[in-house]
């Protein structure tokens, strides 16, 4: 596959994305009998795949977040993740933390963590042996 | 040996050649702001597109970009 061809379909697989998780939500909500909630969901994720696709005609830092060859877009892009996860990996402790308080066992906080945990674990020993 | 990258002929080099900052971008496959960002110092950019400027403007990597000791 040649490089912009690579990119074009790199460039689809965000939106692609928010369609197939906007049907997944519409699916269960349907199954949960709130079939408006999951339409009014569907809805959500198709704006913002079209919002995004919208924004990149405009913006280069859109075009290259979704795209990817830009290799300061994608640094940025990995710091910007990092920072999300750490503020998720904080919420969910302390998430935890209020819950045990409380006399509870601390799920699903607890697990969250531990699968944050694990899977830092698994990308540190793949990472280190990749590079 | 901590070498530090204290400035950068990228901006010379594509003024010498008529070439707007979009056009180097283009030719590099990365955005405008990145070619910006290097020409400014405030981005130094990764060994390969290190050497595909140094190439594409006929040069080394180390006389196009100036380093010093730390």
């Amino acid at each position: 596959m040649s490089k912009s061809a690579r990119a074009r379909l790199v460039h689809w697989s965000t939106p692609t994305v928010s369609l197939v998780f906007g049907v997944v939500y519409l699916v269960a909500a349907w199954a949960s009998g709130r079939p408006w909630l999951g339409v009014a969901m569907l809805a959500v994720m198709l704006a913002f795949g079209g919002g995004v696709l919208l924004a990149a005609r405009r913006s280069e830092t859109v075009r290259g977040l979704l795209d990817r060859r830009d290799e300061r877009i994608v640094g940025i892009d990995l710091r910007a993740a990092a920072a999300s996860g750490l503020a998720i990996i904080l919420a969910v402790i302390g998430g935890a933390v209020v819950e045990l308080a409380r006399g509870h066992s601390g799920a699903p906080y607890t697990w969250l963590a531990a699968i944050g945990g694990v899977v830092y674990l698994a990308a540190v020993v793949v990472q280190r042996a990749r590079s | 040996m901590e070498l530090v990258v204290t400035g950068n002929t990228v901006r010379d080099l594509r003024v010498d050649r008529g070439l707007s900052q979009a056009q180097l971008a283009e030719a590099m496959q990365v955005s405008r702001q990145t070619i910006n960002s290097i020409e400014v110092g405030r981005y130094t950019p990764s060994l390969g597109l290190a050497i595909a400027l140094a190439r594409y403007f006929g040069t080394s990597v180390e006389e196009m970009f100036h380093v010093q000791e730390r």
